[in-house]
């Protein structure tokens, strides 16, 4: 699929070979928080944004319950002890007013955007490449949603598709009907803690027998420095709706360690389907001393409630100094299907922890994991996943294919499967594979006339296929190139 | 370590707990609320053993005691009987044994549960020299209500050869744990296991090895049927160290569930820190296949027979894999025997 | 022979056989020739017993005898042999372990004495011989890693140790080249006898080259909806089965 975007992009990548292509940091003028976490942070926070007074006291709740829970310590993951303390819980652009339309956003941050190839005008979408298909963007810097798009269009249909903040006041029955109804709010420490201090997110719902007539997307940008972020997205498919979103990350250089921990609610009725896509490149640290670098602590669940639901995870994970994160499946409606698919790599210093949990509640459900993890450098990148039968969810099925790649000495990948069947009418298999990259392959492409970082790609391209072929075509496009560039300086 | 050092202090927070997160399907601690008394000495009878015939040295360790076994030399068949004769006292049972380099051992190792609701512990430390081989064949027949815990430290020199196979029909709460510390240098492992399980019968069968050095196999293969209300646990763990290049070690875990009240719970897991590896887990739980079953039934099996024939067929595969021919009829037997069909 | 009267069969809550009604008697070999989907393979299914195959009315006899109301095994003890489309992989059961377990159990059924191993052997090796089946082969689990003809003969083995009263084969040309399909009609030409009766299930005519029908049937929409002589197979042929399938839809 030609696209002159992507075309540009790509020979940007090939110019600057080593660099993280996201690194720049943009001057642009912060209101902040006052540093730390207390009640009154929360409190600060929640009157910026003007909250009514149950939400409030929903994130004083989960302060409250977060100040109990300890921290988790069984990921392969090492990092030194986050002072939640020495950071920023609310950063947002200076405005005295949010932004009515894109002319009123700051100059400055559609320039980010742009730069980082972001359609946020939908003029400049439109006049894209003919039959393109379209995309409508939720924006969040920082902590805020700076600019939705294509909100007319999608409302015609009935889909709503705006920031969490803007959901809150518009829509406040849903929001309240759904928020926390998925990942409780003392489900774990990090998403206790977004509960209490999220900032801004992604509001979707679709109507009951609505096809969502495009893509939707959310891109996050951290900038400010010393801040967190904390976005939540909550997203209902009603009955027999249909919805594929996309999410994209990126962050500035930094030699501190910044925070994210988001948190994902999907929520599918009867016959609804979900496809939710994240392209996940924070930045990574430094890929010598392993300074700085985003810690994604990350938790995302869907729960099929009804019927026939059906959710996809698909999830290309390259950026980030660690990465925590199992975007689950709750399948308790009958015949309900969970799938998950992702690429992790890990290069530099990188430690990465993630993979899914599928947890078969109701008869006939089904699911299905394919997991490609790649290690470079001296990074670490562990597969952890969980697949539950109930007594009560006979005749279903689960597969689990999972398979990783070693480039280079000083790298680990590990495989930490859990299944507990609790039925004798279910069918699970799980396979997984550890191997390097095959020297008779790459030495046969190199016969061909590919150097070597060119023959590595190509076989990596080939080892994660089966995951890209899963994303929007052409985010398929961009995540190709992503993995090629996550490689980087990984042979030789 | 685990009952043992818990029963001798008294304190019952000692024991592992599901917190604990090598043990999470096999807890012990929520299960005994004090420490039960000491086993007396044994002084009946031995009942005879299935193995006996076969020895060249003897060793009895009824409710507990300590034994030694060293194969210096040529080739030595041992047969290593751990007996619980009481009802609801507690014991353990340590043993070293010792296969010098070039020597060969075969184990036959039982445990016998005659008493009910015993508390049995048994630690072995197994050493091999260079280029030695061990066969080691354990068949578990503890009691339904016993709580039974045996932990095996290997430790392999190059070239050897150790070569282990499980069988077992579980008990209250039963763990058969193996822990091998691998050299690579052209020894090799072979670890299999089999769990039968019924009524409310739990097995763990519990595996860790460690490839520390460069060209090392290992071959695992564990299956387990589980039905009413049992629960079979498999945790495998293969670890390959940072430069244990060439290492080929490959993991299967297959398990039926013949009930909807019985209970699988496996981890098999690899954690690689060398890439110029060749390692795979495959792992399966699931029911008999029906179409196999009515294939087999078209062509005039009765559905028991059909099933029992499947059955057999699928945990045969783990018996197959044993060296020692009359220790592989005898676990074939006690297999028919679980399954109820003759031969 | 084998009699099947006014039979309706679902699979889940689906009426697939809708009022099916066929004789074959002894000595006699009839074709069911029909569109995918018509209830081929759910009629073979029916008549051995399979789970989740209802008979929801009609009967179906052999010489009389109920069949419907027996157990899978039982029906096999009868006489009633499937060779199936898609033969099953039994891993860790050896061909020959597994023939040898279902001769001993119909006999066993029957009331008869278990065949002894050397008897038993003997046959086995004959018969392999005579289908071009290498004896090792049999030595291994049965299908598991076999090619689709070889596994086509061995369906062909097992029937002729088997010996039963009246075959069905399931579109037992399917998946062979032309060399295989030789192999495997003369095995089941060599089972024609007076009082035997076989069905011979298939999508396309080829297979009724090599053998031979006295009678042939058009099932579509589970129904049997032409009847006719072997010449009926060469019009479906020529013709296919559009005329059928319309004919039921309106």
């Amino acid at each position: 699929m030609a696209n002159p975007r992507i075309a540009t992009q790509t020979v940007e990548h090939v110019e600057r070979l080593e660099a993280y292509e996201h690194g720049f940091v943009s001057d642009i003028e912060q209101e902040f928080a006052p540093k730390g976490l207390s009640a009154d942070t929360i409190r600060f926070i929640s009157a910026k944004k003007e909250e009514p007074q149950w939400l409030l006291d929903w994130r004083l709740e989960a302060f409250e319950r977060w100040q109990e829970l300890e921290e988790p310590a069984w990921a392969k993951v090492h990092f030194p002890r986050i002072d939640y303390q020495d950071a920023y819980y609310y950063a947002a652009p200076k405005t005295k007013e949010g932004p009515k339309s894109l002319d009123e956003v700051d100059p400055e941050i559609l320039a980010v955007y742009a730069k980082l190839g972001i359609p946020l005008g939908e003029q400049a979408v439109l006049a894209g490449v003919q039959g393109a298909p379209k995309y409508a963007v939720d924006a969040v810097f920082d902590s805020v949603s700076v600019v939705t798009t294509f909100k007319k269009e999608l409302a015609a249909v009935g889909v709503i598709f705006c920031s969490f903040s803007e959901a809150v006041r518009e829509h406040p029955e849903l929001v309240k009907k759904y928020l926390g109804s998925v990942v409780p709010t003392s489900d774990n420490y990090y998403a206790c803690l977004n509960s209490a201090v999220f900032s801004d997110g992604s509001f979707v719902y679709v109507p009951p027998g609505v096809r969502c007539p495009m893509e939707l997307s959310t891109y996050f940008r951290i900038n400010a420095a010393e801040s967190g972020q904390f976005e939540r997205t909550l997203i209902i498919a009603d009955k027999a709706a249909y919805v594929s979103y996309l999410e994209g990350c990126t962050a500035p250089m930094r030699d501190e360690n910044q925070l994210h921990a988001a948190v994902v609610e999907l929520v599918l009725l009867e016959d609804a389907e979900i496809k939710y896509s994240t392209v996940q490149n924070w930045y990574p640290g430094d890929p010598q001393t392993g300074k700085g670098g985003i810690y994604n602590f990350v938790t995302k669940r869907a729960d099929c409630r009804g019927d026939r639901s059906k959710v996809s995870w698909t999830q290309v994970e390259t950026g980030s100094a660690i990465t925590w994160k199992y975007p689950s499946c709750l399948l308790r409606g009958e015949g309900s299907v969970g799938e998950f698919y992702s690429i992790a790599i890990t290069n530099g210093r990188q430690q990465a922890d993630t993979g899914t949990k599928m947890i078969h509640l109701g008869a006939n459900t089904r699911s299905r994991i394919i997991s490609k993890g790649i290690s470079a450098g001296k990074s670490s990148n562990t597969y952890r996943g969980l697949v539950s039968a109930h007594p009560k969810a006979t005749g279903s099925r689960n597969f689990t294919q999972c398979d990783s790649l070693l480039i280079g000495k000083d790298c680990a990948a590990h495989t930490v499967p859990y299944i507990e069947a609790r039925n004798g009418h279910s069918i699970f298999e799980h396979e997984a594979t550890t191997t390097r990259l095959s020297e008779d392959q790459l030495f046969y492409a190199q016969q061909r006339g590919l150097s070597e970082e060119e023959a590595v790609q190509l076989l990596v391209n080939g080892f994660v296929r089966e995951v890209l072929q899963e994303l929007p075509m052409e985010f398929a496009v961009e995540a190709q190139k992503l993995v090629a560039i996550s490689l980087e300086g990984s042979v030789g | 370590m685990s009952l043992a050092t818990a029963f001798k202090s008294g304190d019952l927070t000692l024991l592992p707990s599901k917190r604990d997160e090598d043990w999470r399907w096999t807890d012990l601690r929520g299960l005994i609320r004090e420490v039960p008394p000491p086993s007396p000495a044994f002084n009946g009878e031995t009942p005879p053993g299935v193995f006996d015939h076969l020895a060249e040295d003897f060793h009895v360790l009824a409710n507990g005691g300590s034994a030694q076994i060293v194969a210096d030399e040529g080739e030595l068949t041992a047969v290593l009987r751990f007996l619980s004769a009481n009802d609801g006292t507690a014991h353990a049972a340590k043993v070293s044994i010792e296969v010098a380099a070039g020597a060969s051992l075969t184990l036959l190792e039982t445990y016998e549960g005659y008493g009910a609701g015993y508390f049995a512990q048994a630690d072995l430390t197994i050493r091999l020299g260079e280029g030695a081989k061990l066969e080691r064949i354990v068949l578990a027949g503890d009691d339904a209500e016993a709580i039974s815990v045996s932990q095996a430290e290997v430790t392999l020199a190059a070239g050897s050869s150790y070569a282990q196979t499980v069988l077992t029909d579980g008990a209250k709460r039963q763990r058969i744990e193996t822990r091998i510390a691998h050299p690579g240098a052209g020894a090799s492992v072979r670890l299999d296991g089999g769990y039968l399980l019924r009524d409310r019968r739990h097995a763990d069968l519990t595996t860790a090895i460690a490839h520390e050095g460069v060209d090392g196999t290992t071959s695992q293969l564990t299956k387990g049927v589980v039905d009413d209300q049992a629960r079979g646990v498999f945790q495998g763990r293969i670890t390959v160290a940072h430069g244990a290049d060439r290492t080929d070690a490959r993991m299967g875990h297959h398990a039926l569930i013949l009930s909807d009240r019985a209970e699988v719970d496996a981890k098999p897991e690899l954690l690689i820190f060398a890439d110029d590896v060749q390692c795979a887990h495959g792992n399966t739980v699931g029911a008999l296949d029906e179409n196999q079953l009515f294939y087999a039934q078209q062509r005039g099996l009765p559905a028991d027979a059909a099933r029992a024939l499947l059955t057999a067929a699928f945990v045969g595969e783990v018996i197959d894999r044993i060296e020692h021919e009359t220790a592989r009829e005898t676990a074939r037997a006690w297999l028919n025997q679980w399954l109820g069909v003759g031969e | 022979m084998l009699s099947i009267q006014n039979l309706h069969a679902s699979v889940g809550d689906k009426p697939i056989i809708k009022g099916l009604t066929l004789d074959v008697p002894a000595g006699e070999v009839h074709a069911i020739m029909g569109p995918n989907g018509a209830g081929k393979s759910t009629l073979s299914y029916v008549l051995t017993g399979r789970d989740g195959y209802e008979v929801t009315d009609g009967s179906a006899t052999l010489n009389g005898e109920d069949l419907l109301a027996l157990e899978p095994a039982e029906r096999a003890a009868k006489g009633v042999f499937l060779s199936f489309q898609y033969p099953l992989e039994i891993p860790g059961v050896p061909a020959l372990t597994f023939i040898r377990a279902a001769v001993n159990a119909q006999r066993k059924a029957r009331g008869e004495e278990e065949i002894a191993a050397p008897a038993f052997l003997k046959t086995a090796k004959a018969e392999a011989a005579r289908l071009k089946i290498d004896f090792d082969m049999l030595k291994r689990p049965l299908n598991v890693g076999f090619s689709g003809g070889e596994k086509k003969r061995m369906e062909i083995l097992q029937m002729a140790m088997l010996s039963p009263k009246f075959l069905i084969l399931d579109e037992t040309d399917s998946g062979l080249d032309i060399d295989a399909l030789k192999i495997v009609s003369e095995g089941v030409n060599a089972m024609r006898a007076p009082d035997r009766g076989m069905l011979v299930i298939t999508h396309y005519q080829r297979l009724l080259d090599y053998i031979k029908p006295d009678r042939v049937h058009v099932l579509a929409a589970g129904r049997i909806v032409a009847s006719g002589g072997p010449e009926l197979a060469l019009q479906l042929e020529a013709e296919g089965y559009d005329k059928y399938v319309t004919k039921d839809a309106a």
